[in-house]
């Protein structure tokens, strides 16, 4: 067997390995990613499903927990909204009328629960307006 | 100032245009005007980007609100040092940081290919018919700047003009306020940390870095030149690209570790993806470069990986400002990301074309005469790099295509990541280990043999004393072996190196052979590096433990071996924020170890509040408490995190640019700075510099010889530098130059083997 073989069958090998990791991995972790609209439409579809859906924190809906442990919310899509409530780490910066996506697991009675909740928060690139009128 | 700046724009819109279509029509040409005014035109682009850099500045540091870009990105509140990092914190301002970098790195790359002056050369005769080629060219003559670093110049001038030309019609930095403006928005309360002030610029300048070996790689493709000459010039700027971009992603991780708040620096968030999408594919090409030079092996792969990670680059700036993909850090719609996603589609077309049409030129040079040489080891690591990248760039695009395709928009998670870097990162930490012991072109030498047992052996035994420890997950396990094998097989390489040049161990051999070979052990070092970054992520990703408490001041916790005391609780209040912290002592046997203050910072303007943590580092690990919030009674919630061995993770980032800073350190005179030279005939040096056999080079060799013939005359091994001007100088009869410059790097081991075969002696022990 020649050496050029040999790499070939040991590339193989590792090809092999990364692929069959690479298949175990997205079948363990995919997740439909889908706006606040489309999951109150599909909720049927979707229920017991691992989602990942976006909106925006409706106004008057935030709770959160005393230790930050636990937030409930209103996802606010276009025309539906979705009851959020989600622990582990909340972002410093939730809050209402932010933009949010929430991962976890949406339950047969159309609440999502979730256990990831991210922000779109260090806004490197669309700051709030500044303020017309004056200083803080 | 607003108009100044916006003239200087303007001016360096043109002006790099100019520069750009000057060197690339002008490199064909004959009259060497054209090329000298499209540098010329080069410099006035980059002098008019600084003034437009000084003019932003200046409206940052004077908070003038009169310019929108500092009305959106800072405020009177704002801190001096962070009212200038908005610099770069914006669109606009990032871009034009990216350009100013672009071009200053630009007028670097001209400026190193510039011919060596010598003081005895005579003027050129601006006459001379030999106007075209590079031979004798000098900065003085009528050929400089020589054809082919033209081109290179004015591709890099021709990204300037492309980045300048997005500022000019779609992210003016110039912009005005469309109504008065008292008060800016200032800058987001989580930009507010150290690594944020350097972590952009950084990463830009990685980015602008990737350029060069990009436009090398586009020329050489282009003139079908693709001789040793490209890669000889694409290695260092290849290897500070990839340490920048490198430095600059760990920074990153450093504020995501410290500024969000929640113990981790890695998410596999779009954004990360993207700037790591790059370091990968450039990790690759750094070592395509090295197969190729060392083993005539890699060259189409190398080529494509050059334009790849430049590509890849204008990738990750379409994954950061189009607004199609979700991620932690924000993003806004805008049409200048898929400008950059067509360049990436465009140089993606383009490269392959060009690969394909000199493929011919590309073959391969010799087969593989060993599975355990460097070539093999090195095709194994490019092949797990590929993949990595592969995988990344999948799991990243993932949402959008499969939207695209199916219209259901679908994502992987950080478990798809994760999965594919268990095989995957222990195939790069198995060939990183190895490397030192391994040799170009050929099997191991006995005594690398033993030494590969011997490391494997120690390895062996790590991994055992780490199980032993209680370390019960493989990965871990084999991390540790891994780590302890490459320790191992680099003091084994040196020593076999050292016991070349000595019959018995000395420190003065093994000094000789650190210092001859210090290019190749710097190789080593980076590799070190990364051996000690992944025991740091093994150590905290496998080891991690956090629990949740709230005390009230005076209690006393038990947790992971400590005792941990809330002290008492502090409110301040700041000119632009309240601050609220914990003050909590952790003692272990008895022993007050530190006092962490975790906290909560609200920022009046922004209205937001951060959470500030507190970290207790040793090399066992990070102890990382974070502060959430507090009832009025008193009473605090707080998550305690023990990360172990974190801080080898950023020891190895540390030691990964030490390997680098040795590697690019400059030592003896690289034999063929530029073409040219290598071609000229050999009497040309003697004229130029000075009485025959009295030059440095010949001094030293000479003095080497003389050594050597008293002692061993079969082991003398020359400095690289010596065999390139030997083989470079006496080649003129037409020795190819890549065979000359296959040498300039070679472990001092490989050169005695070489050398024994050029010679008709022994092939190396």
């Amino acid at each position: 067997m020649t050496p050029g073989v040999k790499l070939a069958l040991g590339a193989g090998v590792v090809v092999g390995v990364t692929s069959y990791m690479a298949y175990v991995g997205a079948s363990a972790s995919w997740q439909y990613y889908l706006t606040a609209d489309e999951c109150v439409a599909r909720a049927e579809q979707l229920a017991d499903r691992r989602v990942r859906v976006s909106g925006g924190v409706a106004v008057g809906s935030l709770q959160v927990a005393a230790d930050r442990s636990q937030a409930s919310f209103a996802l606010q899509g276009a025309t539906a909204r979705l009851r959020v409530v989600c622990s582990g780490p909340l972002p410093d910066n939730l809050a209402e009328k932010t933009e949010v996506v929430v991962e976890g697991r949406l339950e047969p009675s159309g609440v999502l629960r979730g256990d990831k909740l991210l922000t779109r928060c260090a806004s490197k690139y669309e700051p709030r307006p500044p303020d017309a009128r004056g200083g803080p | 100032m607003r108009t100044l700046g916006e003239a200087c724009l303007l001016a360096a819109f043109v002006s790099s245009g100019f520069a750009a279509f000057a060197c690339l029509a002008g490199a064909g040409l004959p009259d060497r005007r054209v090329r000298r005014a499209g540098t010329w035109a080069a410099r006035i682009s980059v002098l008019a980007l600084t003034m437009v850099a000084a003019v932003l500045a200046w409206a940052l540091a004077g908070r003038d609100f009169s310019f929108a870009y500092v009305a959106q990105y800072s405020s009177t509140l704002l801190p001096w040092h962070y009212a200038l990092s908005a610099l770069w914190v914006g669109q606009a301002g990032s871009l034009l940081l990216w350009a100013w970098f672009m071009g200053l790195l630009a007028l670097l790359f001209h400026w190193q290919a510039r011919p060596p002056r010598s003081p005895g050369s005579p003027r050129p005769d601006s006459s001379s018919p030999d106007l075209a080629s590079p031979d004798l060219a000098s900065p003085e003559s009528a050929s400089w700047p020589d054809a082919a670093t033209c081109s290179v110049f004015g591709v890099l001038m021709a990204y300037v003009c492309f980045l300048t030309a997005v500022m000019v019609f779609a992210a003016d930095p110039m912009a005005a306020s469309l109504s008065a403006v008292r008060e800016g928005s200032g800058l987001s309360p989580l930009l507010q940390h150290p690594a944020m002030l350097i972590h952009p610029p950084v990463v830009f300048l990685g980015y602008a870095l990737w350029t060069v070996p990009f436009a090398l790689a586009l020329v050489a493709l282009s003139s079908g030149r693709v001789d040793g000459d490209w890669i000889r010039q694409a290695r260092p700027w290849a290897l500070s690209a990839w340490t920048v971009l490198g430095v600059g992603i760990l920074l990153g991780a450093d504020w995501a570790y410290e500024e969000l708040g929640w113990g981790g620096y890695w998410g596999w968030d779009p954004v990360e993806n993207g700037s790591l999408l790059p370091w990968l594919t450039g990790t690759a090409l750094i070592h395509g470069l090295l197969a190729w030079q060392h083993g005539q092996a890699l060259k189409k792969t190398t080529l494509g990986l050059a334009i790849a990670t430049f590509a890849l680059c204008n990738f990750a700036t379409f994954l950061t400002r189009s607004g199609v993909f979700s991620s932690l850090h924000a993003f806004s719609q805008s049409p200048i990301g898929w400008l950059f996603l067509a360049l990436m589609i465009g140089l993606a077309v383009g490269g392959v074309v060009g690969v394909l049409r000199r493929r011919e030129l590309l073959a391969p040079g010799r087969p593989l005469r060993s599975v355990l040489s460097r070539e093999a080891l090195v095709l194994v690591a490019t092949l797990a790099l590929l993949l990595l990248a592969l995988t990344v760039l999948a799991g990243t695009v993932s949402t959008a295509l499969s939207a695209l395709i199916s219209g259901r928009a679908v994502m992987v998670g950080p478990a798809f990541y994760n999965s594919v870097l268990v095989p995957v990162g222990l195939t790069l930490l198995w060939t990183t280990a190895m490397a030192p012991l391994l040799r170009w072109g050929r099997g191991p030498s006995r005594e690398q043999k033993h030494w590969l047992v011997g490391s494997a052996g120690v390895g062996g035994a790590v991994a055992g004393g780490a199980a032993w420890l209680g370390v019960r997950q493989p990965v871990g396990l084999a991390v540790a072996g891994l780590a302890a094998f490459a320790v191992v097989a680099f003091a084994g390489a040196v020593l076999v190196d050292a016991a070349r040049r000595e019959p018995v161990w000395t420190a003065r051999g093994l000094l000789a052979a650190l210092r001859q070979g210090r290019r190749q052990y710097a190789g080593f070092v980076i590799h070190l590096g990364l051996m000690c970054l992944a025991v740091g992520v093994a150590g905290s990703s496998l080891g991690k433990r956090e629990q949740g408490f709230r005390l009230t001041a005076g209690q006393t916790v038990s947790w992971e071996g400590r005792r941990i005391r809330l002290a008492r609780v502090a409110q301040r209040e700041l000119a632009d924020r309240l601050v609220a912290e914990a003050v909590l002592e952790i003692s272990r046997g008895g022993r007050l170890e530190a006092t962490l203050v975790p906290a909560q910072h609200y920022h009046k303007r922004q209205q937001e509040w951060t959470t500030e943590v507190a970290i207790h580092a040793t090399w066992s690990g990070d102890f990382y408490a974070i502060l959430h919030s507090g009832t009025a009674e008193g009473e605090l919630f707080l998550t305690l995190v023990d990360n172990p061995l974190m801080r080898w993770l950023w020891l190895g980032g540390a030691i990964m640019v030490l390997g680098t800073g040795l590697r690019l350190w400059p030592g003896a005179r690289p034999a063929a700075r530029w073409a040219g030279e290598r071609q000229a005939e050999p009497g040309r040096r003697r004229a130029r510099g000075g009485p025959v056999g009295k030059t440095k080079l010949e001094r030293r060799t000479r003095h080497a010889r003389l050594l050597n013939s008293a002692s061993k005359p079969f082991s003398w091994r020359p400095r690289a530098a010596q065999v390139n001007h030997d083989t470079s100088i006496t080649t003129a009869a037409g020795t190819r130059v890549d065979e000359a410059l296959r040498f300039a790097d070679d472990s001092p081991a490989d050169r005695v083997g070489d050398r024994g075969r050029r010679d008709g002696g022994p092939a190396g022990r």
